[in-house]
Parts: C-alpha cells; structure tokens; sequence
C-alpha cells in the first residue's frame, strides 16, 4: 500500500475546532451548558452517545449551534481482524451529516471481534500484518465520510510478545499509509510509558509533528497489586496530574498550538472542575502563542 | 499467533477463561499476562453491568446491586453485544430474568424488565418526520381497509400478566407503601409505552382499544384490524393515534397483503 493523500475536508464543516483547550462533554453537564453557555472554545463528544433519537442528541444540536464540536469515536474497532461494522460505520455517518462536526477521531485498538463487541478499547500486537489491517480500515473510513480522521493513541496494560514495531513507528507508518491525522493523548503515553517501560520524549518526539490535530489530557490512578507491584490504569476519573502536565508542555512545544482536550469520565465533578483543567492547559497555549510571536 | 487467532483467543480470554498459548504471547514480568488480562477484563465486566443498569434500573432496586451484578455476569456470558451501541445491549435480558432459576419464581421481574426495555427503546428512538395527513385524506373510501401504518419507533404495546407497570412506578420512586399493597397476581395489563414531547408516556389501555393499536402499529392492514374491533369506535381510535404521532407513516398495502394479515 503507497501512500496516501489525505482525502479533502468535509466541505460544509461549521466552526473549525480552534488551537485552544475544550473540553469533553457528557450528559451530566448538557444542562449546564445550554443553560449558561460557558466561555469554552469547543466541545468533544463520545460519538457512540448520540446514535439514538432521544433527548441527549436534541441537547447535542442545542450545543452545536454555539460550540465548534469534535466527535471521537470508542467502538468503531480500527483494529478488528474482520470488517468494520457497516451498521456502525453507517450511524457515524449519519451522526456526522447532523452535527457537522470539526473532527471525527477513533482508536488505535479493537473491541469486535466475530459480531462480539467487548467494550474496552483491546491492544493490537505492533505488526506488519495489524498495520495493514488497520491501514485499510482507516482509509475504508475516510472514504465513507468523505473527510480524514483522527486516530488516537491508546493507553495499554499489555503487550504481545510477537510485536516487532514500536507503539509510535506504527502510528507515523499509518499517517504515511492513510493520510490520517493523530490524535496525540499525552495522558496515554505517560500511563504506557510507566507500565511498559518506555520513554515518553522518545515516544512524543517519534510522531510527526503536521499530523498531530489535536492533543487529549485527563486523569489516572495507581492500581495497587499484590507484593507492592503497580500499574497505571487510564481511568479519566481525577485532575491531570503534574508529571502529565508537563509531558503536555514538552508535547505542545513539539506540535504547535494544536486544540487540547479535557477528559473526565468516571466521578464527573462539577463542571467548573472542568473549566478550571482547561483554563490551565489553555494558559499553556497561550504561553507558547506569546512565545512564538516574540 | 496472526491477528484473527490471537483476537479470538483473547475474546475466550475476556469472556472466560485464557488458554495457555494466549498467555504465552503476552509480556509478562513481576505482573503476569492473566493479571494484565484481568485489568481488560474488569473493565469490559463493569463497563456492560453499567449497561444493564441504565436500561432496568428498577430491576436493579428490585434484587438489590449484589444480584444483579451476578445476573448481568451471567447474562454477558450467554448473550455478549453483538453491537458497540451499547444502548441496545439487553434485548434478551427480559427473557435470562423469566429462565433463571432464581428468579423464575417471581414471574413481575421478567414483566417489569420487559417494561424496562421498552421504555429505554423509547427514550433513544429516532425521530421520524410526520406521515403527510393531507395525502392520507385524499385516499378513497374504497381503498381504506387496504392502507397499513408504520408506528413511531418510540411506540411499544406490552400485555403483561403482572401489574409491572405500578411495580416499576413504586420501585423507582422508593414508594414502599404503594409496593406493600401492590398484589403481583392482579389481571393482565395492556400497556402502551412511547416518547411524549422530550419526556415518556406509560399508560394502561383497555384490552380492545390495545389490540386494535396493536394491530395498526404492527403493520396490518385497517380492514384486518377492523375486522376484530366491531365494537370499537375504529374511526375515532384511528384519528387519536395520528394527531398524538403515533403513526410516522402510511402506505397502501396490495390486496394479498392484506389478505396475508388476515
């Protein structure tokens, strides 16, 4: 497979999502939101939240009419050895034509496998042959939308034995392969990074820098095992905490003002928690704005 | 192991138990591959019990968390998602609750999660746009037993042989009382379950108003369902579903599909 050229953007796509920090939104905060619409540059939403007809989508298109909006994807399953769900592909689309969104992002992972979906975003072993399936996946995606897609790095607490590329050299091979864009999630290297060893600069300094749109950061917590082991798990439940803000600041002096995301998942706290995060990531943007202007 | 292989193998893994040559593929030191494992498989375990939790709240309540916890392990055993919509992962739950040894004795649970079901398929149906009622008008007298409706996807109709509905009332508003006077073995109830505005509508009809709704919003043919419903003012029953939406669409059934709904 030769490169690829990346496929033109979504002609009718409103509000591009400014190189500024926005936040992921979910149900609990809808109200908030439209009720008092807050000085956030964007919203992110889980695409898979919104398939359905009921209230939550009305409350989504009340939110798109005054916020740049980004959809990312967990369960279209990038990484499945067979076809992509065509029902899945099918509601994304659909949900795309609706909200126009500025990006559309998916995973570096798989949870289908034969018609069974676990949902949990599955490592793939780093191969010659899982960079050829994925490869095809994406371009098969990009086809169907008509747009490029962002693909994120996962956070893993496992690795195959039979892997033979690094985690980073398989995500540049995939720009060159699909003309995809990176969704870098700097909370994701760390917690890989510290589970399995590797070296965050090195993953950071390895992906190229003009396909990184957008950045992820969050929380994550220390899992305790027996006899004192540990392990990192990416659980979005908790504030960024320092070592991830400032792997952020070595990552943003890398890209450039690139849009930056605040996840929270689990015990969502209220949403100036969240303005709080993304007023502190978007100080960091701004630092660098004034840096590069003089 | 190639990519196919090793996805089934770990599928095995996360739904039960791992075999010794998916462990040998995975990196292992002070932490071994079934702990890692473990992590993915707690996460997949809680993440479809959450699942299950917003669609039958009220059967939550009604077996207290501990159970239901088991009952939703041993559901995802038998019946894994088939989708990543996880919005409709549960379909079959209704039917383990009525099979389950434990909970087969207690016949309102299975009718209560039938409840449940219906009122969450309610809550994410897609809107359609109105059926085009002036159109509808223009149809001869003729060709009326021919013309067959599709329902608004929100709309379920259910026959219950327990009270579920005023089991589910009481049990989500903690009601302890109403639930103490409740008697699980009153007559058959026919519900209606559907999206009404941004909210939900879940009301009893009688038995004859229900079979008829029943038979439009299958898709039968009106002079099928009228057939049965002498006694009912068929007219005016037809004329409440379309102003209260609850017919999207109508077409023109030939004359064996309507002979076919007979």
């Amino acid at each position: 497979m030769g490169p690829a050229q990346p496929p033109p953007e979504h002609s009718r796509v409103l509000g591009p999502i400014p190189a500024q920090a926005g936040i992921g939104l979910r149900f609990a905060h809808h109200r908030t939101v439209i009720d008092t619409q807050p000085a956030v540059a964007w919203f992110e939403v889980h695409t898979e939240n919104y398939f359905g007809g009921g209230t939550s989508l009305d409350c989504l298109e009340q939110i798109r009419s005054h916020y740049p909006i980004s959809l990312h994807g967990v369960g279209l399953s990038l990484g499945s050895a067979g076809a992509l769900d065509p029902r899945h592909l099918a509601r994304i689309r659909a949900l795309a034509r609706r909200i126009e969104p500025a990006l559309i992002s998916e995973h570096l992972s798989f949870s289908a496998i034969e018609g069974i979906v676990l949902p949990d975003l599955l490592p793939l072993p780093m191969t010659e042959e899982a960079l050829v399936i994925v490869s095809e996946h994406v371009l098969q995606v990009q086809e169907i939308l008509g747009r490029q897609i962002l693909v994120e790095n996962p956070s893993s607490y496992l690795r195959y034995t039979h892997s033979v590329i690094p985690e980073w050299e398989f995500l540049a091979s995939l720009v060159e392969r699909t003309g995809c864009a990176l969704l870098c999630d700097v909370n994701n290297i760390y917690v890989s990074a510290r589970n399995h060893g590797w070296d965050a600069d090195t993953y950071l300094a390895a992906l190229p820098v003009s396909a990184v749109r957008e950045i992820h950061i969050a929380g994550h917590s220390e899992r305790v095992l027996s006899a004192g082991r540990r392990i990192l798990i990416d659980d979005h439940g908790s504030e960024v905490c320092e070592a991830v803000w400032a792997l952020y600041r070595t990552a943003i002096a890398r890209f450039g003002l690139v849009p930056t995301l605040i996840e929270w998942d689990n015990n969502i706290p209220a949403f100036e928690v969240l303005e709080a995060q993304a007023a502190r990531a978007g100080g960091y943007l701004a630092e660098l704005s004034l840096h590069a202007a003089a | 192991m190639q990519l196919p292989e090793l996805q089934r193998a770990l599928r095995s893994a996360l739904l039960g138990t791992p075999e010794a040559q998916l462990l040998s593929c995975i990196e292992a030191d002070a932490i071994s591959a079934e702990e890692r494992l473990c992590i993915y498989r707690n996460t997949i375990g809680a993440t479809l019990a959450k699942a299950l939790q917003l669609n039958f709240p009220a059967i939550e309540k009604l077996v207290g968390a501990d159970f239901f916890a088991e009952c939703a392990a041993a559901y995802v055993q038998l019946e894994p998602p088939r989708s990543a919509y996880l919005n409709d992962f549960g379909a079959g739950f209704p039917a383990f609750l009525a099979a389950e040894a434990r909970t087969a004795r207690l016949p309102y649970l299975a009718d209560v999660a039938r409840l449940e079901w219906a009122v969450s398929r309610a809550l994410v149906a897609e809107r359609p746009p109105a059926p085009d009622l002036t159109a509808l008008a223009r149809v001869g007298a003729e060709q009326l037993p021919q013309l067959c409706f599709t329902a608004d996807p929100s709309v379920s109709l259910l026959a219950l042989e327990t009270p579920a509905d005023a089991i589910w009332q009481a049990v989500l508003a903690s009601d302890q009382a109403t639930l103490a006077a409740l008697d699980p073995l009153s007559p058959c109830v026919h519900l209606l379950i559907e999206r009404l505005g941004a909210g939900l509508s879940v009301r009893r009809l009688a038995p004859a108003a229900w079979s008829f709704a029943q038979a439009l919003c299958a898709g039968n043919p009106l002079g099928a369902a009228l057939a049965k419903h002498a006694e009912l003012d068929v007219q005016g029953q037809l004329a409440l579903h379309l102003s209260e939406g609850r017919l999207c669409a109508w077409r023109l059934g030939t004359d064996a599909a309507a002979a076919g709904a007979r």
